[in-house]
């Protein structure tokens, strides 16, 4: 980054042709060096010892393109890469899949603030089944303890400990909310977070280069980020495991509650909602006139957090 | 030292890295303590990139510390240099045009502090490829940052050419030829505001942080730059009259002057008007404001920072308002430490930490620079330091060496 | 020269001007595409979830619900497999209990404690007399243990209602495929059905190292 580098680059002098040509034999004897490492580490990577096919797995993968972009082939190598990367670093056997949406399917979320009683069975489900990571105690799922007469979570207890449910208190939960009109995916400057078509915001953990805009933005405070690799012990990880959702994140890169896409996209509840031991989660396909979601939107009172900032989200909080 | 320039472009780089590297020995032991830090900052940096950010006193919560308040607050500074090319090019001002190209230097090296700052601050420095459009993928026009990317490089581009091809001229000997640099010094005033307006918007385009979210950041942010930068150009000019012979008239000061106390004044208006928002009708959303100056639920880390800030912000543009000295070179460095001091602090983690506090589900947590963030800080400082050094030292050199074999007062036009 | 630096100073100024209105514009959020209340409101066609199970059937016991939900029909998890000592009949029959301290030794894990003060139920409200084998309402109708809700819907109306629709109690594992759902027992105890209090699964750090 010195003056003189600086200067390198610049075009406007007398000697330009002459700089010009010694510039491109430099550029074509550095792609020729390149293009021998990688072919050298292609090659390594195939074969030879585990460490040069770590390093072989690992090269391709920094090369690939933004998920979006890949062919169905493409996509399968790279579920098959991590697969064997997992193998190789941490012993585990993976089933990593890259199922796409259903169509006609939206997943909309509600929530019963009369039911919830505080007890967390969520939370930790949500910890199970995401590998999220335990050093740091990552959540995507929140529980606020609230006292009557107020919606707003600043005036409530995140970090309770105690026996639940307390009297005259209520419980709401938050997570991301999959918003229609998500302010992470407008504020995200390589196209790392979109939303699929079946309604679930995800992010390409590969993709992302982890400059922390979309946590910014982020009103509902949905999204996380890996301030270091994440530790999860290896008994404890979830091998059914999704390329969006739950495959173990690295350092570096954002993450969020992804509705369990590998549970979720084989018509299985999220771990949240499959846990709750009270009912108070409910979830289904809003494009389903006959689900459950859609009869909560048609007899219950419903209202969204933070409504007015037009997000739009997909996850509705209800009471009896 | 030779006397006459040797041809060709390569002459030139020499030419100026010789002359960089050449100086007393208060400057050598000046280039020495600048290269401790910028070690120190390397070092620090490689334990970043092992380790992750999570070395720095960063959370979910405030995830944005140091690294971008001072990357606000340098891109300001560069901002400013307009401040200068404005009067010295538009305006045909002599003095300032003697100067012009100091400020430019300022611009380069606090713009190369910014794109540093921003490297440290990535969680995947190495995949910034994934930002260019063609082999990656470019969110433009929906992502802000997208468009700060863009500016900020384009200025870059402009601010080093521009003075670059000048020198070049003058390394010569001979005038530089007006239709080549001039379209792009009337670019970079225009590019100098959309810089600053841009990174304003950054911030300012976030419904979620409240305490962002109004409209008057961006106009804000231009004040307090035309205020601060200026404040650092006259440090530089002040450092040079004090330890160069490259002659410094004091109407350039007292023309330096009347551009910051304005800025100033405009700023501190603006500050009140914010102020009286947030504290006249007391909503939730003024909780941000009320961490920053009061402190919320016993964190109270900023609130001596903030009041510190304001009071030398004030104490600058007074000093500055009613100077008695007449451009006395001491008090105006004090003036303009004082200045530049209360709105780094208020412009940079004055403004990006109470944003994120409290969080959007309402949770409050105090920020704290683990030690490791603030050697890298201090790097990048040292290194934008080190670049403006390189930058002006040769440039003085060869204005000074066009002076006298012209034999007139004024450099080249 | 000034003349022509003058006029590139305008039209400079101008395209900026106009770039960064253009900034302002094309960067905000585009209304172009429908909110999820249109997407709704457009999505009026059945949906067949049974293509999207791809995984196995639920392991557990059910029946087929004796009324019909929004979608048709729907099966709910049998209760006679989780009582231990079913069929009652096997004591209870014609002939009394002549068992020294029998409620101690078969029901004393039954807490009595359902209704509020003067309102707390007895065993007979809910229990028939004639047939242990077999719940009864208020007008002497006999309603078999696998369809509780038939009974407990007769006070508890609002809930069965909402339990029928699915915005109270749970679906069981699946959110397509065949609709499985908990009946009212699953979750709560006929003789005490408050949920109880108790200790949170795990908690949440506070967010500042």
């Amino acid at each position: 980054m010195d003056s003189s580098k600086k200067k390198e680059g610049r075009m406007q002098t007398e000697d330009m042709a002459e700089k010009k040509s010694s510039r491109r034999d430099f550029i074509k004897k550095m792609s020729i060096a390149a293009a021998a490492g990688s072919a050298g580490l292609v090659v390594g990577g195939c074969s030879g010892t585990p460490a040069s096919e770590k390093m072989g797995l690992k090269w391709q993968e920094y090369f690939k393109k933004h998920y979006r972009l890949m062919t169905q082939e493409e996509k399968d190598a790279t579920v098959t890469r991590l697969e064997r990367l997992a193998k190789l670093e941490r012993g585990i056997d993976v089933q990593m899949s890259d199922q796409g949406p259903h169509e006609q399917v939206l997943f909309g979320y509600a929530f019963n603030i009369s039911r919830c009683k505080g007890y967390m069975d969520c939370v930790e489900a949500c910890v199970q089944e995401n590998n999220l990571d335990r050093r740091g105690k990552t959540q995507y799922v929140r529980i606020f303890e609230m006292d009557p007469g107020q919606l707003d979570p600043t005036a409530g207890d995140g970090q309770y400990h105690h026996e639940v449910p307390v009297k005259n208190k209520f419980y709401m939960g938050v997570q991301c909310f999959h918003c229609e009109n998500a302010p992470c995916i407008k504020a995200c400057p390589t196209k790392a977070t979109w939303r699929e078509p079946d309604g679930i915001v995800v992010i390409d953990y590969d993709w992302c280069i982890g400059c922390r805009y979309c946590l910014a933005a982020c009103p509902y405070w949905g999204r996380r980020f890996n301030w270091g690799d994440p530790e999860v012990p290896n008994e404890e990880i979830n091998l059914k495991q999704h390329y969006l959702g739950n495959r173990m994140r690295m350092k570096g890169v954002m993450e969020k509650c992804t509705f369990c896409i590998q549970r979720t996209r084989q018509g299985k509840l999220p771990a949240c909602a499959d846990a709750c031991p009270t009912g108070s989660r409910v979830f289904g396909n809003l494009l389903d006139p006959d689900s459950e979601i859609r009869f909560v939107l048609a007899n219950k009172k419903v209202f969204r957090f933070k409504e007015d900032l037009g997000t739009d989200p997909k996850f509705w909080y209800f009471m009896d | 030292m030779t006397t006459t320039p040797r041809k060709g472009f390569a002459a030139f780089i020499s030419d100026c890295m010789r002359w960089s590297l050449t100086g007393g020995i208060g400057y050598k032991l000046y280039l020495v303590v600048l290269f401790g830090l910028i070690g120190a900052g390397i070092y620090a940096y490689s334990q970043q990139f092992q380790y992750g950010l999570r070395i720095t006193g960063m959370s979910d919560i405030v995830s944005w510390g140091l690294y971008i308040s001072n990357f606000t607050f340098f891109v300001g500074v560069a901002a400013a240099a307009v401040m200068l090319i404005l009067p010295a090019y538009i305006l045909k001002d002599k003095d300032l045009h003697q100067v012009v190209i100091i400020g430019e230097g300022v611009a380069v090296g606090a713009l190369i502090m910014c794109l540093l700052f921003i490297t440290v601050d990535m969680g995947g420095p190495l995949k910034v490829w994934h930002m260019i459009p063609g082999i990656g993928l470019f969110n433009w026009p929906s992502s802000i940052l997208t468009w700060d990317v863009l500016v900020l490089n384009g200025y870059l581009a402009l601010n080093s050419m521009v003075p670059l091809y000048i020198l070049y001229c003058n390394y010569h000997g001979r005038k530089p030829v007006g239709w080549k640099y001039k379209p792009f010094v009337f670019l970079s005033i225009f590019w100098a505001v959309s810089i600053h307006m841009t990174t304003a918007f950054l911030y300012q385009g976030l419904p979620a942080r409240p305490f962002w979210n109004n409209p008057l950041l961006g106009p804000r942010f231009l004040a307090s730059a035309f205020a601060a930068g200026p404040a650092v150009i006259m440090m530089v000019l002040i450092v040079i009259k004090e330890s160069t012979s490259y002659p410094i008239d004091t109407n350039i000061f007292k023309k330096l002057k009347r551009i910051i106390v304005v800025s100033a004044i405009v700023n501190l208006v603006m500050l009140f008007s914010e102020v009286f928002k947030e504290f006249y009708s007391f909503t939730h959303h003024s909780l941000s404001a009320q961490y920053l100056f009061f402190g919320l639920e016993g964190h109270d880390s900023l609130v001596p920072w903030i009041w510190t800030a304001i009071s030398l912000n004030i104490l600058g543009t007074l000093l500055f308002a009613f100077d008695p000295t007449k451009c006395n070179p001491k008090y105006l460095m004090a003036a303009a430490i004082s200045l530049f001091t209360g709105i780094w602090i208020e412009k940079g983690f004055g403004l990006i930490i109470p944003g994120f506090v409290p969080s959007p589900l309402g949770e409050v947590v105090d920020y704290t620079p683990s030690i490791l963030e603030i050697m890298i800080t201090v790097g990048i400082l040292a290194a934008g330091a080190f670049v403006v050094t390189m930058l002006i030292k040769p440039a003085l050199v060869i204005e000074m060496r066009l002076r006298e074999q012209a034999g007139t007062a004024g450099g080249g036009e | 020269m000034s003349k022509v630096s003058y006029v590139t100073g305008l039209f400079l100024g101008a395209l900026a001007t106009v770039v960064m209105m253009n900034q302002a514009a094309t960067a905000s959020g585009s209304p172009g595409s429908e909110s999820v209340k249109d997407k709704i409101e457009h999505a009026t066609e059945p949906f067949d979830s049974m293509k999207v199970t791809t995984a196995y059937p639920l392991p557990v016991k059910t029946v087929e619900a004796r009324e019909q939900y929004q979608g048709g029909g729907f099966k709910v998890l049998a209760r006679k497999d989780q009582i231990t000592r079913f069929r009652c009949s096997v004591c209870h029959n014609d002939k009394p209990v002549k068992v020294q301290n029998g409620v101690l030794f078969t029901h004393s894990d039954i807490q009595l404690n359902h209704g509020l003060g003067r309102n707390m139920l007895t065993c007979n409200e809910c229990h028939s007399i004639q047939d242990r084998d077999f719940l009864v309402d208020k007008e002497g109708r006999k309603i078999d243990f696998d369809h509780s809700y038939q009974l407990c819907g007769k006070c508890h109306f609002r809930q069965k209602r909402d339990w029928l629709g699915g915005a109270h109690g749970k679906r069981e594992t699946y959110w397509a495929g065949e609709r499985v759902v908990r009946n009212c027992t699953s979750c709560h105890s006929p003789h005490s059905p408050a949920f109880p209090t108790k200790m949170p699964a795990t908690y949440s750090l506070p967010l500042d190292e």
